[in-house]
């Protein structure tokens, strides 16, 4: 089943085309990396997919529900790791946790919390208020709420930025499970040989159109821009 | 239920974010203190003088207390983009309205019970029998203050004016709960019967109640517009 689907999709700023009439599917268990030049757009693209932009033109679909229309249920299904590391810096990386789960209706408890905390790698900073936790930190513990909400839908912008090698490594490994659980992944990346471990399909968006490039051709290419 | 699991998540995050911090508390508290300060040694301390400008004063320290805490409630959800968060979370927009509104009112009652002693030390003041009625006319005051306060604060937010637009805002459309403050308090030092002004009570609840529901249901609008 197709999990995400943009038809046609376009987005100006004032006068500036970003993107012009993109159209992209990712299916159910799948993970799609999207390359392309600073500023191409694929920000944009995601954050129309995560309901936090209206296109000027064009439709999606999240899990064949209309993407302007029925935007409630469809964040039931989404978690976007995006610039923003959504964290209150005088609250405690667990206290951080469980309110970000807490006013999506989630339960987490102190055990689940202390599971998902060892596996991103920051289990014996949870009692560390976010203000001192360093850019991988957050990203890390980002990760620490999609192991605990477990979104059908993970829109992932610069999925590798500020992560060190363990990190990476660790990201590549959920990614892994949540595609085999049957999410679907949409993440914007630069690194190529990184995402070539996890990803399924690439496109490349370059002058506000998207074009879709096999793994191998992804690979291969001296610079895909 | 997810519904009011976010009002509570959400007020419970400002209150401890604000308890630990101190941020907000402490200019207004320092704020309210000098409007005390000034004003104490402003007018003799007869009681006939106390009787007709005490309303006045004191609600003048609330209600600039009110602008420089309220003015920053959105503030701390700018940083981190976690209104981006607030936007794509799977509930009725209004629940978030409710949270930040709760603990607004909450921090409010709790900064006006801390410089209300500091009236009556500082302007000699018998209220120790009128108390209850006190307690009343703040309460449904701060409500409506909170509502719009709340409001109008998340509007001005992203404004680079910010510091000017809220006040412009909130002080006009405050003059009902103000004058209805002022009236009632007045009539508490008078030591009149509860019937003679009861009636600006009343009207303070009535604004509570438009000013509530009017900013619940607009809220959604400005959120995810």
């Amino acid at each position: 089943m197709v999990a995400i689907r943009g038809i046609a999709l376009s987005k100006s700023f004032h006068y500036h085309q970003v993107l012009n009439e993109i159209s992209l599917e990712v299916k159910e268990g799948e993970c799609y990396a999207l390359f392309g030049p600073n500023g191409a757009g694929k920000t944009t693209l995601l954050r129309i997919f995560a309901t936090l932009h209206r296109p000027s033109s064009g439709r999606f679909e999240i899990l064949g529900r209309d993407g302007l229309g029925d935007r409630a249920k469809i964040r039931e299904d989404l978690f976007l790791i995006g610039h923003g590391s959504y964290l209150y810096d005088d609250l405690s990386v667990v206290e951080n946790i469980q309110f970000a789960l807490g006013v999506r209706g989630g339960h987490p408890t102190d055990h689940e919390i202390k599971l998902a905390l060892d596996r991103v790698g920051i289990g014996a900073f949870r009692k560390l208020k976010s203000r001192h936790l360093s850019a991988g930190m957050k990203k890390r513990l980002s990760i620490a709420k999609t192991l605990l909400i477990r979104p059908k839908i993970l829109l992932l912008d610069e999925a590798y930025a500020s992560l060190d090698e363990r990190g990476v490594v660790m990201l590549n490994d959920c990614i892994r499970e949540f595609a085999k659980e049957g999410s679907a992944i949409l993440m914007t990346t630069h690194d190529r040989s990184r995402t070539a471990e996890v990803a399924h399909r690439a496109g490349v968006i370059q002058q506000s159109v998207l074009q879709e490039i096999t793994i191998q051709e992804m690979l291969a290419a001296d610079a895909l821009f | 239920m997810h519904f009011f699991n976010t009002i509570r998540w959400i007020a419970w995050k400002d209150l401890l974010s604000e308890v630990r911090n101190r941020e907000n508390i402490s200019s207004m508290f320092f704020f309210a203190l000098i409007v005390i300060f000034i004003f104490s040694f402003s007018f003799s301390l007869d009681p006939r003088t106390v009787q007709e400008v005490m309303p006045g004063i004191i609600w003048v320290a609330f209600g600039f207390t009110a602008i420089i805490g309220l003015g920053k409630s959105f503030l701390a959800e700018v940083h981190n983009d976690c209104m981006e968060y607030f936007q794509m979370l799977p509930v009725p927009k209004g629940a978030i309205y409710l949270g930040k509104f709760i603990g607004n009112v909450l921090f409010m009652l709790i900064v006006e019970t801390i410089l209300f002693p500091l009236f009556v030390l500082f302007f000699n003041l018998d209220v120790l029998e009128k108390f209850p009625q006190f307690l009343l006319i703040f309460g449904v005051a701060t409500v409506g203050l909170s509502a719009l306060g709340t409001l109008f604060s998340a509007l001005t937010v992203q404004v680079r004016a910010r510091e000017v637009m809220f006040p412009i805002l909130l002080l006009p459309m405050a003059v009902p709960i103000f004058i209805g403050a002022v009236e009632a308090t007045r009539g508490v030092f008078n030591g009149d019967a509860f019937a003679l002004y009861s009636h600006w009570i009343q009207l303070l609840v009535v604004f509570d109640v438009i000013f509530v529901i009017v900013s619940f249901w607009i809220f959604e609008f400005i959120l995810d517009f």
